[in-house]
């Protein structure tokens, strides 16, 4: 591809379409170097723009605007007389015609400029008055190039690539027109055009009674500029090579897309890549051996795809809808998306490509996949809120990969953050106020649940955490907001974050003779914040144990013998989750509802059966909207809009899983919800109550009202004796403190009164 | 200034008397291509057997292209004469159309000729290496030799790759400036090459270095400016000599010529060899370790090469007064800002490479003499031995530690899945205090600067880490990566001297940096700061920690503590040492491979070890097999056995008993 023999810029272009557009004979009028007619571009162009008709619009029929797409795009662009270019959709372009979308990727330059002239032709017949110039700005083609493939093959074609905008220059005026002046006679000049960056000025004054010779001088004030920016353009880090480094393009912004992305803004560029022949050294030899590259910008969208969660259903209503209906994915990758998402094995090989190379835990997946995916959130009307977000927390022995758990889902959701309890204090969680060292000023920084908002907060080693920091996230878990009055600041920050923590028992492994209270340690009243609670023991078994070993030789050695499981990798994965949390918004059919409520039911009833007489309390209705928020997730997984019975299924059998090992009481084995509510399991509580009784029947027995006092051992003594329980001297004293606060006994120090 | 000032002034001159000639003065005359005329000879030690077979070539083709070039001194005389050659042959073939486009990202037997040169006829030998040192000595437009790290992708730079020049096609391969004035409009190819930012690899051992010069290099390292007088002198000579001894037709006039062009030649070649060192030193302060240079790398497929590969570059040297000058061009502002990120390295201080032919390192590279061809067992066992018990001495008779110390060094790299990496054994050596941390740190660390090709010690103190610059951050003002320690070559060596570490506070970078050295630690990467995003860099680097209890800022997957009986004291031959090299570079580059009957085994002691103690996880079991691995291939064996488990667990009961 040779750049010299093309011409540097539109004005040849131009020239050549002036000439073909007035030229009434019949030869054809071609692009000097290439194969393209003037005429026939011309034609095809307004072919284009007349009777182009959007496909989606085809079910419409609507007689008032019957017109195509385009023509009502340049109306209202007369109407509003704002805009002053004309977005074109290459793929419209494409659908429409082909040959001309060939065309004007190969030969932009050129084609680009009949467009205009078209443009100004076709709007100068609707509305002859209309001045300002339109320009057509192209975007959306057909394929996009990585900034990395980017050749020389590339100059003078239209590209579209994408990537993320590192810096940016000032705004440069661009002389565009200049207007000289005679200082002799003060004579005005016509506007001069700038050629290829060069102003000629005027020798001579053009008056005729004047004549001054070198007497032009510019009149700046009434040069007519245009604004121009550089922007550094970087690759994304998705598409860099392993082991290389980001490659940078800059591009030239003309006009009305100067400022349209800042520093840090991932963006879609379409545009013309150009090449500039440089100067490297004073001599005529050392010129054009090398050139700079850079990108004419005609069109730029703003993108954020790579990350996870992009929009929820709770800001739709004040994002921009102009940006909202704009695609993110393209068509076919949804394609092959949805054709994952019907397979029937979908749940599963999600559950597999979650971290695959931690080893079992498939259930404790499954839990955070549905983190993962979540519920959806629900607003009523009376301004009361649900979250849809999941919080699971582990509990664990070391060494079981908690961490490692942790660290991926981390990577698999991009907002998330990552955080170690150790070090982390209340501030720093949610949000705080500083002051500005050089205004002074207060500012509100935020910690890390306000930066995780809409994302995962990874909190690792949550018993290490100071209780203070804790009782932080009381608020955030159930309400998902953090609240700030702090040096004249009142503020509630969104903190619509899902938790995963993860801490250690207290003695460092789990004692079973413990409830999990004991050995996680933590609030109880936040610890029922947690939707699931997974107890990730290391128990002694042959089985796992050679499932591990196993598991290590795998990893050590390349072992054909393990049989290659179907996994989803990391881009897809994200790209899954991401599309179902954008796109699918699935509701309780009724089967679902009703299997819900008798589940529910089912598990309430469960400590009341007849055999039992204890009051065990089996679920509250915290679960019940934990179910909910779990059956909605495993239908997304789905990409289904419905939430079937098969899910709440699922839900009961993951709550359960993981209750089932974290609620169990370990004095009666069954399930417990109120060993999670207050840390004293109902068995443990109807023995305190019959201890409390059986004091009280001794204390009225033995002791008169106002009586000498009683020695705690002695009355220890007697218990003993009355009763077949065994009975320690703490559990007395907890019992003699329940009766000194109804007022029946007085205690002091070692004695008890009655009183 | 002084220098570059009497360049210019010469540069004026020369025209004159080299008229017709477009070529730098400096250069090597070139211009015999037009000519027609045999090139010139300029390094004499090279009688290759390239003329014979070039001869031939070119009695097929009954074309002139006179008698091979010196492919040392003249590599673009060579690359032309090919490219013209082929070209010919294309347009010929073609009838007209288009032949150069086929060229386009591909070689048309230049590189061939110097790859066969290189490695096929031993000319490797015969390259200079280019180093801070020779910088000024070396003439442009040679072939050299530059060994270095990749530091930093500067992107790729568009070039007119070949024009058409009246018929003939010629090109400006391998080179920053057309030789010939190229006609206005013409036809012409527009070609890519990549640019690599290269320094060298930071912390190479300086007897890395000894073996790497060719022969031809160390005289040219101790011919100092003054002894290039003479030796272009006879150069000179040689050329004129070949002249004549080929007897092709020569004009008188192009003789004299010739020898009015040596005359300046030589004065102008001490003024670069004094000039060029001045700005070098002037700017760098520390010759040698900041000597980088800039690598165009030519039809190279994407992602061959990776950020700090250790890589060997055969190419020409090019350096241009014209180009060095800063070009000032204040009339377009726009230049400003397109501006390539190499204006910040300008050729006067850092050196142009148009590579040729290039080859990764490896640690092998390194070692000139292999002692023997084939690893046996026996020699293997051998060499072992005589290693770990000058380990044990060094480590005052502490033989634990220097059985663990010689599975840490033999560790590398071998699998990466997702989060967890397999192979890496970071050792820990607890129970020093600063008094012995200097004795037996120190000893300790010469001797590993001794084996491994590359190695750093770095003081783990609240200062070094407040202070310090870890991470590799990309300035996108200057468009470069600024380097940082831990932008390291695969298969470092790091030793954490953590005595140094007491009491205070860190401000939020000694955190950060903590945190790179914990992950690096853990997952064997380190995050590069693209100050908008991070981006994992995947690493293989040996860490050692010298600390006095359990280091909890750097995490090791071994932990020994260190008892010593002795005071270190004896020194290692060379002999011995050049052996050891060579042990460590094979073993670690021994392939594994392990029969399905030894999964069992594994799998089968691993249950019955977890069976035995209930604190056994999935890290110690993993640290186990891989301990096992590198104990088994330590013995030049392939597959590991038994007894190699056997040895682990004997080595982990010995340390366990030594935690207690």
């Amino acid at each position: 591809m040779s750049t010299d023999d093309i011409p540097p810029s539109s004005d040849a272009g131009e020239d050549e379409t002036d000439g073909g557009g007035a030229g009434v004979d019949a030869t054809p009028v071609f692009v000097w170097g290439t194969n393209i007619s003037v005429q026939d571009v011309n034609a095809a162009i307004l072919r284009f723009l007349r009777h182009f008709r959007d496909p989606r619009d085809a079910g419409r029929v609507d007689p008032v605007m019957d017109e195509g797409k385009y023509m009502r795009a340049i109306h209202r662009i007369l109407e509003l007389e704002g805009g002053e270019s004309l977005d074109v959709d290459a793929h419209d372009v494409f659908d429409h015609d082909p040959d001309l979308y060939s065309k004007m990727v190969r030969y932009p330059l050129e084609v680009l400029a009949i467009f205009d002239i078209v443009l100004m032709d076709l709007v100068a017949r609707i509305e002859p008055l209309f001045e300002k110039h339109i320009q057509t700005r192209i975007y959306n083609l057909k394929s996009s190039i990585c900034l990395r493939n980017l050749n020389p093959s590339d100059i003078e074609k239209m590209v579209s690539i994408k990537g993320m905008i590192i810096r940016c220059s000032s705004v440069i005026p661009e002389l565009k027109e200049a207007v000289f002046r005679c200082l002799v006679c003060g004579f005005y000049s016509e506007p001069v055009m700038v050629d290829r960056g060069r102003v000629t000025e005027p020798h001579i004054c053009q008056k005729e009674q004047c004549k001054a010779t070198n007497s032009m001088t510019l009149v700046h004030n009434r040069c007519r500029f245009a604004d121009k920016q550089i922007i550094k353009l970087q690759e994304t880090p998705d598409e860099i090579p392993e082991g290389g480094t980001p490659h940078t393009v800059s591009v030239l912004m003309h006009d009305k897309l100067v400022d349209a992305g800042k520093p840090g803004d991932r963006v879609e560029i379409t545009g013309i890549y150009r090449a500039m022949s440089i100067r490297v050294g004073p001599s005529q030899r050392t010129v054009k051996s090398i050139f700079k590259t850079y990108i004419d910008c005609l069109h730029i969208k703003k993108t954020d795809k790579s990350r996870l969660h992009v929009e929820d259903t709770m800001d739709i209503d004040n994002a921009d809808p102009n940006k909202s209906t704009e695609e993110d994915f393209l068509s076919d990758k949804v394609e092959k998306l949805k054709e994952l998402s019907k397979l029937p094995d979908i749940y599963d090989r999600l559950t597999r490509s979650l971290a695959p190379n931690i080893w079992e835990l498939d259930d404790v997946k499954r839990g955070l996949l549905c983190q993962l995916f979540g519920g959806n959130p629900l607003r009523l009307p009376s301004g009361a809120s649900f979250r849809g977000d999941i919080n699971i927390l582990l509990v664990g022995d070391p060494g079981t990969s908690k961490s490692q758990l942790l660290q991926y889902m981390h990577k698999l959701s991009p907002r998330g953050i990552y955080t170690s309890g150790r070090g982390s204090s209340a501030v720093g969680l949610t949000a705080y106020v500083t002051k500005d060292p050089e205004t002074g000023e207060t500012v509100l920084e935020s910690g890390a649940l306000v930066l995780s908002d809409k994302g995962v907060c990874c909190i690792d080693e949550f018993d290490k955490m100071s209780d203070n920091a804790r009782s932080m996230l009381h608020e955030v878990m159930e309400q998902q907001t953090v609240s700030i009055a702090k040096a004249g600041i009142i503020a509630s920050l969104n903190a619509r974050t899902s938790v995963l923590a993860c801490a250690n028992p207290t003695e460092s492994r789990y004692n079973p003779r413990l409830s999990v209270i004991d050995n996680i340690h933590l609030a109880p009243t936040l610890l029922s914040r947690f939707d699931l609670i997974y107890l990730i023991l290391d128990k002694a078994d042959e089985q796992t144990d050679r499932r591990l070993a196993k598991h290590i030789v795998s990893l050590h050695f390349e072992n054909p013998n393990l049989e290659e499981l179907e996994v989803l990798d990391l881009p897809t994965l994200v790209a899954y989750i991401s599309y179902a949390r954008k796109y699918i918004q699935p509701q309780l059919s009724d089967q679902a509802a009703e299997e819900l409520t008798r589940g529910y039911v089912e598990m309430r009833k469960r400590g009341n059966s007849p055999g039992s007489r204890k009051k065990v309390i089996t679920a509250t209705a915290r679960q019940i909207e934990s179910l909910i928020r779990l059956s909605e997730a495993l239908a997304r997984m789905r990409f289904s809009e419905v939430v079937e019975v098969r899910d709440v299924m699922e839900a009961f059998r993951l709550l359960e899983v993981a209750m089932q090992q974290s609620a169990t009481d370990h004095a009666t084995g069954t399930i417990d919800m109120d060993l999670i509510m207050t840390g004293i399991s109902a068995s443990e509580r109807q023995r305190r109550e019959n201890l409390v009784a059986a004091t009280r029947n001794l204390i009225m027995e033995k002791m008169q009202l106002g009586g000498p006092s009683m020695r705690m051992t002695e009355l220890l003594e007697e218990m003993r004796k009355q009763s077949s329980m065994e009975i320690h001297l703490h559990d007395l004293r907890s019992a003699l403190g329940t009766l000194m606060t109804e007022g029946a006994v007085v205690i002091h120090g070692d004695n008890v009164k009655r009183v | 200034m002084a220098g570059r000032g009497q360049r210019g002034k010469k540069r004026r001159e020369a025209p004159p008397q080299v008229a017709g000639n477009p070529q730098p003065f400096n250069t090597p005359p070139l211009s015999s291509v037009p000519l027609a005329c045999p090139p010139p000879r300029n390094c004499s030690p090279f009688p290759s057997p390239e003329p014979q077979r070039g001869n031939a070539r070119e009695e097929e083709r009954e074309e002139m292209v006179g008698p091979q070039y010196d492919l040392v001194g003249n590599p673009l005389g060579a690359v032309r004469a090919t490219f013209e050659r082929t070209a010919a042959a294309a347009t010929a073939e073609s009838g007209g159309s288009d032949p150069v486009a086929a060229f386009r990202g591909k070689d048309w037997g230049a590189c061939e000729l110097f790859r066969s040169f290189l490695f096929e006829e031993d000319g490797l030998d015969k390259v200079p290496v280019l180093d801070a040192s020779n910088l000024g000595l070396i003439k442009p437009n040679t072939l050299v030799r530059y060994r270095g790290m990749v530091q930093d992708m500067l992107g790729s730079e568009y070039y007119i790759g070949a024009f058409k020049d009246g018929s003939t096609w010629r090109t400006n391969k391998f080179t920053d400036f057309s030789p010939f004035s190229m006609p206005h409009p013409c036809d012409s190819h527009l070609w890519e090459r990549h640019l690599f930012h290269c320094v060298p690899a930071p912390g190479q051992n300086s007897w890395t270095l000894e073996s790497s010069p060719g022969p031809d290099v160390r005289r040219m390292s101790s011919c100092l400016a003054t002894e290039l007088r003479e030796k272009r002198k006879r150069d000179g000579d040689n050329d004129d000599m070949d002249v004549s001894e080929n007897g092709h037709e020569e004009s008188p006039l192009f003789c004299k010529k010739l020898k009015e062009d040596d005359v300046h030649v030589p004065s102008s070649s001490t003024e670069v060899a004094e000039g060029v060192p001045e700005m070098n030193g002037g700017d760098h302060h520390i010759p040698g370790s900041s000597f980088s240079c800039l690598v165009k790398v030519y039809d190279m497929p994407d992602s061959q090469v990776k950020l700090n590969d250790v890589i060997e570059f055969i190419g020409v040297y090019t350096f241009d007064p014209e180009l060095a000058t800063p070009s000032d061009n204040p009339d377009d502002i726009m230049l400003d800002l397109i501006e390539d990120v190499t204006v910040q390295l300008p050729p006067s201080k850092v050196p142009r490479l148009h590579c040729l032919v290039w080859r990764k390192l490896s640690p092998h590279d390194f070692i000139s003499r292999p002692p023997v061809v084939e690893p046996s067992p026996s020699i293997l066992k051998g060499i072992r031995q005589s290693l770990l018990s000058h380990l044990t001495l060094v480590l005052g008779n502490d033989e634990l530690a220097a059985q663990c110390l010689l599975l840490h060094l033999l560790s590398r790299l071998r699998n990466r899945v997702d989060v967890v990496t397999v192979g890496r054994l970071s050792l820990n050596f607890t129970g020093f205090n600063r008094e012995s941390a200097s004795i037996f740190g120190n000893q300790l660390y010469s001797l590993i600067q001794k084996l491994v090709p590359y190695s750093q010690a770095i003081p783990m103190s609240i200062e070094y880490l407040n202070t310090a610059t870890l991470q590799p951050r990309k300035d996108n003002k200057s468009g470069r990566l600024v380097t940082g320690v831990l932008q390291l070559p695969q298969g470092s060596h790091l030793t954490f001297d953590e005595t140094l570490l007491q009491t205070g506070s860190l401000t939020s970078k000694g955190v950060e940096n903590t945190m790179l050295l914990k992950n690096l630690m853990e997952s064997q990467k380190v995050d590069y700061d693209f100050e908008y995003y991070k981006l994992d860099m995947a690493t293989d680097v040996q860490l050692l920690t010298l600390s006095e209890g359990k280091s909890n800022i750097l995490p090791s997957d071994l932990v020994v503590p260190f008892r010593p009986s002795s005071v270190p004291t004896i020194n290692a031959g060379s002999e011995e040492l050049e052996s050891w090299r060579w042990y460590l570079a094979t073993i670690r580059s021994l392939p594994q491979s392990t029969e399905p009957e030894t999964y069992q085994m594994i799998q089968d002691e691993m249950v019955s070890a977890m069976r035995d103690d209930r604190s056994l996880g999935c890290s110690e079991l993993s640290r186990w097999l891989t301990m096992a691995q590198i104990i088994a291939s330590s013995f030049g064996e392939k597959s590991l056995s038994l007894e190699h488990w056997q040895m682990v667990k004997e080595l982990e009961r010995l340390r366990k008993q030594r935690l207690q």
